[in-house]
């Protein structure tokens, strides 16, 4: 037995050596390089072809799946932008191609599907989830691939590849405690928080630790939830036991609902003071918009809970970008509903769309050559939709601005400021170390 | 020995072994970057898979636990490499060990639990591991995970960027994961055919089809389920281990109940109580999903919810293919085989006496279309 | 106490839930041994179909239910005469890996048709509730625990009573026997999966009621049931009622009484600590029946 066994496997490894030296003489070669080459004056890496003046961008996001609430509007917002570029001649007579895998925010499914389409595109236009995003990490840092994060995780920030817009959750957190000092006047505020139990639900409790601290407030309760868990009445009662008269939300949407619902049944109704993923349209009416009928929880939700986020009201025309986001929202994605991710989604190709026309005039749409123009980008304007961003070599995050929206029933996205964008001491202190 | 000796593998299956080894070996040279990645994480899942094969396949104790071996597998690599900065050739055996061990330690349990019992306890042990995951922030890194180190030996490390140069042939990152999960999938499967054919191989076999008979007939039940699950959790320690190193970064609520299911279909689907069935089960289930949505052209997607349709063309498979080969993928390749042997066996006489005894063939080729389950 | 006596109300109320996802479970395992991967994603479908009759077709909520139940249990019947007859006498693996491809096929069917975003039930309660001393007791969860009451008596009448009921007692006993004395194992089969169904419309219906909703993570739900069909015993539908109701007890007690030094989220594998001490001291559960072994 041992023998045939020992036979197999030599006459095995010795047609694999011979097969292998095959290969050497031919194409295999495991891998692939990146090539540059020069069109026009120039120089242009992968993803980029200068014979139809085309960049290929990439969009890992999960397309189906839970998420999908957040991948599906917020890639239809960058289409939405990248098709008003194209039509309008496209970045210097560059146009612009996104290149879409679904990740089902699965880590190992953004890897697979990173490999796809690495060698294809310049960049990585949209990598949705903080799990899914640290997963390619490694292999974005090598091949000084820019990735624009849709994650407001902080150990994002501090990474020259990422390009994250937007606030990060910690910062958000601090402004808000900072508009309850001013509001209320004193610091003697009685708060909570009810978090979910991952990256998400950590980076919020960073966030809103750091906030106490400098605003020396009263930490009276902090409860958890699992993904996935149903009743959430112990969480509630604790908060109601401290008497918490705020109590932040780190949540995904159904959760918050249930957070709010459970606490209005029970007559406890402190202010609820919702992060930015936390909300969602669909919560108030069966169709997320106004017209819809609304849900059971749409009343307690009116009556007192803040959402997080730093961008523009939609179709609040004093912001400057936004009567060009609604018509080319009109034109290009007619059936699009009012949508913050959608929003998102729209600004962070504006904001790739600067990149990318730095890149041009620097003559170089290489790798390197988009992540040079990314560190030295410095300031842009975005229309006012989400605050304006600042890249530079020193990195950081690129803003620390924060809106408050009030949940309010006859809103066109049920939310009105009740803040313009502010930036708290607190927020403007907050340090972000490299350690990730 | 002797008595063993007389079942050796017949020349065919040599020359398909050999002929699969080959196809293995060459299979990256052929492949892009996607196409290899998918394979790493298969070849990767297949040493887990045996694993499972030879707990749930040859000794017939279902586990839902296997997603808990494996985080134990990964987390050893991460405290072992990542923590204390030890080479691979000392955290991926240990990651085998440790999770050995725990495997030992849950053996006794199916002592006392049978079938369907067993299973739903091992899924307990899933909830209880992630639950440790959650809160043992410096073993796991909390909820939010941690990154795990790619594999290295002495100065030579895998991690992404770093390549093999061997006479003008490269090899990189994937690559390199590729052929060490490659080399342990056959070593690892070269032991558990041994195995299958040893006497505690076929202690385990005779556990299997009735307990108590074995056990009357001189099979020590406690021996042989706890090295069960001991052998199947040390493949897993090291699927585990690598499936991390190669994917970097991972949060506890990855080890789920999920993760467990699929090994599990993996198995069943390739076909139970078989060396070949937990990898052919795991390229069905690790490659295929990817693979089907690869094909899908996703630019221009629209309102058509096309990655929900994938799903469902997969779980569609699933069905019809169990409905018409309840064998699974191995019992496909068998039946494929009686085919192919009875056409050459049809075939021959044909040539040698032209236009014989066609109502006999007829006959034969009517048994061959009716399928197993009506049998 | 008020904080107490709230917990165990939600508890009791989640339980019944749980009872109800474990009844569908121990229906299926008692007649063909196989543990129906699909069980959550019934429920899924069950509190989709409600909302879309009664929110989409404007059915009179009631009707709605009925409705819903009765589509479901043919949804079971026709699964089963379609797919899972043709693979009657199969290894026990086989028929497992089919309901796990049917949950594959339903939670992917239901946001392709219905998109990822949660709906509107539709039902009469909403978030009203009466106020006892202290306690909140929400309408759809009194009625949740009223129903669920009414389903089980109803089941039990059935399982013990009627001639089916018989039959099917007689075939989880001994298949071969009662195929022998002329039980039809087929028809049973399929009576198990239309109460899987129909029981699955009802858990689906109250699991989507205030103040969460129909979403297409619902199903997930029924991972929580596990603990319950063995704290009970595999194949006892008695035994799938008092671990289910004892699993949500334990459940939010737990999430709002566990010490911190047991960690953060105790309340998720509390339920499955306590399965393990059971199990420890009784191997098939509370109420499952001890197989006799033969050589």
């Amino acid at each position: 037995m041992g023998k045939v066994k020992l036979r197999a496997v030599a006459a095995g490894c010795a047609a694999g050596v011979m097969a292998v030296s095959v290969a050497a003489c031919g194409t295999g070669a495991v891998g692939a390089g990146t090539g540059g080459s020069t069109s026009g004056g120039i120089k242009t890496g992968a993803g980029v072809d200068a014979k139809t003046k085309t960049i290929s961008l990439g969009v890992l996001t999960p397309l189906s799946g839970p998420v999908a609430v957040i991948g599906k509007p917020l890639t239809a917002g960058q289409q939405t932008y990248f098709n008003s570029v194209n039509a309008a001649g496209g970045i210097d007579g560059w146009k612009v191609n996104l290149v879409q895998r679904d990740t089902k925010y699965d880590p190992q499914t953004e890897v697979q599907d990173f490999s796809q389409i690495s060698s294809q595109v310049a960049f990585i236009g949209q990598s949705l989830g903080s799990p899914t995003t640290k997963a390619i990490q490694p292999a974005a840092d090598q091949q000084k691939m820019v990735v624009g994060a849709a994650a407001q995780d902080s150990a994002f920030v501090t990474d020259p590849v990422m390009a994250v817009i937007g606030t990060p959750y910690a910062i958000d957190d601090a402004n808000a405690l900072d508009y309850i000092v001013r509001q209320t006047g004193h610091r003697n505020a009685k708060i909570g928080i009810i978090y979910q139990n991952d990256a998400y639900g950590q980076d919020g409790l960073r966030g809103y630790l750091a906030g106490l601290k400098s605003y020396h407030f009263n930490n009276v309760a902090e409860a958890t939830y699992q993904a996935g868990d149903t009743d959430l009445t112990a969480q509630v009662q604790k908060m109601k036991s401290a008497g918490a008269r705020y109590v932040f939300v780190v949540a995904v949407p159904s959760t918050a609902a249930t957070i709010v619902g459970t606490g209005a049944s029970e007559g406890y109704n402190p202010t609820w003071v919702f992060q930015g993923p936390a909300w969602s349209e669909y919560l108030m009416t069966s169709n997320g918009m106004t017209t819809g009928k609304p849900t059971p929880v749409a009343k307690a939700l009116a009556s007192n809970v803040w959402v997080l986020g730093y961008e523009a009201q939609w179709g609040n025309m004093r912001v400057p970008g936004m009567q060009q986001f609604l018509a080319n929202t009109k034109k290009y994605a007619p059936t699009q509903i009012p949508d913050y991710y959608y929003m998102y989604g729209y600004a962070q190709a504006q904001m790739e769309t600067a990149l990318l026309r730095k890149a041009i005039e620097s003559k170089d749409l290489t790798r390197q050559g988009i992540l040079n123009a990314k560190l030295h980008l410095g300031q842009v304007n975005l229309g006012g939709l989400v605050p304006a961003l600042d890249y530079t070599p020193s990195l950081g995050p690129a803003s620390r601005t924060t809106e408050i929206g009030k949940v309010t029933v006859g809103a066109p996205t049920f939310l009105r400021s009740v803040s313009p964008f502010l930036e708290g001491t607190a927020a403007r202190g907050l340090q972000f170390t490299t350690s990730g | 020995m002797a008595r063993i000796s007389r079942q050796r593998p017949s020349r065919p299956k040599v020359a398909a072994t050999v002929a699969v080894a080959i196809v293995a070996i060459l299979l990256p040279f052929a492949m892009n970057a996607f196409q290899l990645t998918t394979a790493v994480f298969v070849v990767i899942a297949a040493i887990g898979a045996l694993g499972l094969g030879v707990l749930t396949g040859y000794a017939g104790q279902i586990s839902l636990g296997h997603a808990f071996f494996l985080a134990i597998g990964a987390y050893t690599a991460a405290v072992l490499g990542g923590n204390d900065h030890l080479s691979a050739a000392i955290w991926l055996p240990a990651a085998g060990l440790v999770a050995a061990l725990c495997g030992a330690l849950v053996g006794p349990a199916a002592l006392r639990l049978r079938g369907l019992y067993l299973a739903i306890v091992t899924i307990g042990l899933v909830f209880i591991g992630q639950h440790v995951w959650f809160n043992v922030a410096a073993i796991s890194g909390g909820p939010g995970g941690r990154s795990f180190p790619a594999v290295a030996f002495g100065s030579f490390d895998f991690s992404v960027g770093n390549q093999l140069t061997i006479g003008g042939l490269v090899i990189d990152h994937n690559g390199l994961y590729y052929y060490l999960a490659l080399i342990i999938l056959a070593l690892a499967m070269l032991y558990v055919w041994n195995l299958s054919r040893s006497r505690p191989g076929r202690a385990m076999q005779a556990v299997r089809e009735r307990e108590i008979a074995a056990s009357v007939m001189g099979v020590n039940l406690a021996r042989t389920k706890v090295s069960a699950f001991a052998i199947s959790s040390f493949l897993a320690g090291i699927s585990g281990a690598l499936y991390a190193s190669f994917l970097s970064f991972v949060t506890p609520d990855q080890w789920s109940l999920l993760l467990s299911v699929q090994y599990v279909a993996a198995i069943i689907v390739g076909g139970i109580g078989t060396v070949w069935g937990p990898v052919l089960g795991s390229i069905v289930i690790f490659a295929l999903p990817p693979v089907l949505q690869s094909l899908v052209p996703q630019t221009a997607s629209g309102g058509v919810p096309i990655d929900d349709i994938t799903s469902i063309v997969y779980g569609l498979l699933i069905i019809v293919f169990f409905v018409f080969e309840p064998g699974g993928v191995v019992g496909l390749a068998r039946r494929l085989q009686r085919v192919w042997e009875g056409a050459r066996a049809r075939q021959e006489p044909m040539h040698k006496h032209d236009g014989e005894e066609p109502s006999q063939r007829q006959e034969q080729s009517m048994e061959e279309r009716v399928p197993t389950w009506a049998k | 106490m008020s904080q107490f006596l709230q917990l165990l109300f939600q508890g009791f109320s989640l339980g019944c839930i749980y009872a109800l996802v474990a009844l569908g479970f121990t229906v299926i395992y008692r007649a063909s041994k196989v543990i129906n991967f699909a069980q959550g994603s019934l429920l899924l479908v069950g509190a989709y179909l409600v909302s879309v009759l009664a929110t989409g077709l404007n059915l009179p909520f009631a009707l709605a239910v009925v409705v819903a139940i009765a589509l479901l249990a043919a949804g079971g019947v026709l699964f089963q005469t379609l797919v899972l007859r043709r693979v009657l006498g199969q290894p026990v693996f086989t028929l497992v890996m089919i309901t796990i491809g049917l949950s594959i096929v339903i939670d992917s069917a239901v946001p392709a048709i219905f998109g990822p975003n949660a709906r509107i039930l539709g039902d009469p309660w909403g978030a009203s509730a009466v106020h006892l001393g202290g306690v909140t007791l929400n309408w759809v969860r009194i009625w949740a625990i009223v129903c669920t009451v009414v389903i089980l008596l109803g089941f039990f009448a059935f399982d013990r009573f009627s001639r089916y009921g018989l039959a099917m007692r007689a075939t989880a006993v001994d298949e071969e026997a009662a195929m022998a004395v002329g039980v039809p194992v087929a028809r049973v089969y399929a009576i198990a999966w239309a109460i899987a169904g129909g029981v699955a419309a009802v858990g689906g219906l109250f699991l989507a009621g205030f103040p969460s909703a129909p979403n297409p993570t619902l199903g997930d739900v029924a991972l929580r049931a596990f603990p319950a069909i063995i704290l009970g015993g595999l194949d006892s539908p008695l035994g799938a009622v008092v671990g289910g109701i004892a699993i949500g007890i334990v459940e939010v007690l737990t999430s709002g009484y566990a010490p911190g030094w047991l960690g953060t989220n105790f309340s998720d594998v509390a339920p499955y600590i306590v399965m393990i001490l059971v199990l420890l001291i009784r191997p098939y559960g509370l109420f499952g029946a001890r197989p006799v072994e033969r050589v």
